[in-house]
């Protein structure tokens, strides 16, 4: 397994799918509890419309993808306030009108290529060095926010009513957890893909929340299962020439009915 | 009951609550001062819990003022003051990754600083309501794995551990056998004699509701506010209240009539 290593873009693909690993379990853990796992698809599609600005008009489609991804949480998170529409019908609307945004401005823009299938399931041989820079410098301060607000965040998921009867900004915060996931997830699609993030956000913790431990070994399950993930994935990835999303999917998967046998009731 | 404190935790008047013209409260005027104990009852429907989540701030009055200690609801920071049990509590998640200590934990979030962690003296707070609470040897347990009653003394574990001065409780004992409600009554009575907690609760039970509360309130679109309940709640009283007959049950062990 060493010999991969020698490569450089591998050492690059690990490095970020390291930091995305870490990244998405602990905002997955929140995002699962509140049951917001179809928001984690949705933003993952929105990421896509900034990809395809990014290859169009030639900026970096991760940085794109990130302000792309936030404004659209922004944006559910306003129609969820402010309109009498069931949750996942916005969040349903707003996937599909962003896949279908991505992939007309990627044909007007005569870039539907390779370059674009990259993002939609994740490639270890596309990860660059600017790219591992932008995950490390907008990453670093997405996580110290999840795990300095990490208590508050927990009393949320657990009872939003109450938490705001204690005097906790359950909407400052909320805004602020949507707005970190968007980033993580905009951050996540050069090594997992738009169409596989979300799985990667979710099934870490569907799968330790099966152990019925308390919140922290929650957490630190759901790490460890997306650290292994991500790293069996990737070399699966790297061995067989196959999408690094899709390997890596397919390990927490497998993961996660090994916890739901091991586990039965 | 002695009335010491001349401002009260709250202060409501007028206060009303209108859903597509249609009045759910009308015209509510009421104050609850530093140790007392206070029931609410009242019919489904009539505006109980609507009453509750507008003295919290979770419901916008259609008209009328709520004062928190003196205070507007807006311009009101101290809310660690207020511990309040929300009528689901004792229905949680069963899946919810939360050991006893960790949901106790919570009561204890919002008065600390962001910066800082849990102190000793958070660890010894949260003790200190598990003791109270008897569920000291659960504190690792899952709380899905918990009876309801066992959760409902976690849920008020929680809410002490932020050292309220006043309880709330809205219809605490949903999913609760008879057993665990009395001691439950018990417990709440030993907190407003002995901690000098102010405790305000919604309840069906109006069995119970004679022996230990100082007030009784009772909502139905409007408030009726009883200052002497051993006296003057009468079965015509619930019967009107509620729209059903009543009828006296001797109660031998207190010499008390209920209804």
């Amino acid at each position: 397994m060493t010999e991969m290593f020698a490569y450089e873009f591998i050492q690059r693909a690990f490095v970020a799918g390291i930091f995305i690993a870490i990244l998405a379990s602990i905002s997955g853990t929140f995002i699962v509890l509140k049951r917001y796992s179809l928001m984690s698809e949705t933003l993952a599609h929105s990421a896509l419309v900034g990809v395809a600005v990014g290859l169009v008009a030639g900026y970096n489609p991760l940085w794109v993808a990130v302000i792309v991804a936030v404004l659209s949480a922004w944006l559910i998170e306003y129609l969820r306030s402010n309109f009498s529409l069931y949750s996942d019908s916005i969040l349903s609307i707003i996937l599909s009108g962003s896949l279908a945004l991505a992939v007309v401005i990627v044909s007007l823009g005569g870039a539907f290529n390779n370059s674009l299938f990259s993002y939609l399931f994740g490639s270890i041989l596309s990860v660059s060095n600017e790219d591992v820079v932008t995950i490390a410098i907008v990453g670093t301060p997405a996580l110290a926010l999840l795990l300095l607000f990490s208590k508050e965040l927990y009393f949320i998921t657990y009872d939003e009513e109450v938490a705001k009867t204690s005097g906790i900004k359950v909407k400052l915060l909320n805004f602020l957890l949507v707005t970190v996931v968007a980033i993580i997830i905009a951050l996540s699609i050069r090594v997992v893909g738009s169409l596989l993030i979300g799985a990667l956000m979710v099934i870490p913790t569907s799968a330790a929340l099966q152990y019925r431990v308390g919140f922290k070994n929650t957490i630190l399950i759901s790490l460890f299962f997306a650290l292994f993930s991500v790293v069996f994935g990737m070399s699966l990835s790297f061995y067989f020439s196959l999408p690094s999303g899709a390997t890596i999917v397919l390990t927490v998967i497998s993961l996660f009915i090994l916890s739901l046998i091991v586990n039965k009731k | 009951m002695s009335l010491t404190f001349k401002v009260p935790i709250f202060d409501v008047k007028n206060l009303s609550f209108r859903v597509r013209g249609v009045d759910i409260l009308s015209q509510i005027s009421l104050e609850i001062f530093h140790g007392e104990y206070i029931a609410i009852i009242g019919p489904n429907g009539g505006g109980k819990t609507t009453l509750i989540r507008m003295l919290l701030g979770l419901e916008k009055p259609s008209s009328g003022e709520v004062r928190l200690f003196g205070k507007k609801l807006k311009n009101f920071k101290e809310w660690y003051k207020i511990g309040f049990v929300p009528q689901r509590a004792s229905l949680v998640d069963e899946n919810f990754p939360a050991t006893v200590e960790d949901i106790v934990k919570m009561g204890r979030v919002a008065n600390r600083g962001i910066f800082t962690s849990f102190s000793n003296e958070d660890t010894k707070i949260v003790e200190d309501a598990m003791l109270k609470m008897d569920i000291v040897d659960l504190k690792e347990k899952m709380v899905g794995t918990l009876s309801g009653g066992q959760r409902q003394r976690v849920m008020i574990a929680r809410a002490l551990a932020s050292k309220p001065e006043i309880l709330i409780l809205d219809e605490p004992n949903t999913g609760v056998d008879m057993v665990s409600q009395q001691r439950f009554y018990k417990l709440l009575a030993k907190l407003n004699k002995e901690e000098k907690i102010t405790i305000v609760f919604i309840t069906h039970d109006i069995g119970v509701i004679a022996d230990d509360i100082g007030r009784l309130f009772t909502i139905n679109q409007k408030a009726t506010i009883c200052n002497d309940p051993k006296e003057t709640l009468s079965c015509e009283d619930v019967s009107t209240l509620y729209g059903i007959d009543a009828h006296l049950i001797h109660n031998h062990k207190h010499e008390d009539h209920v209804c």
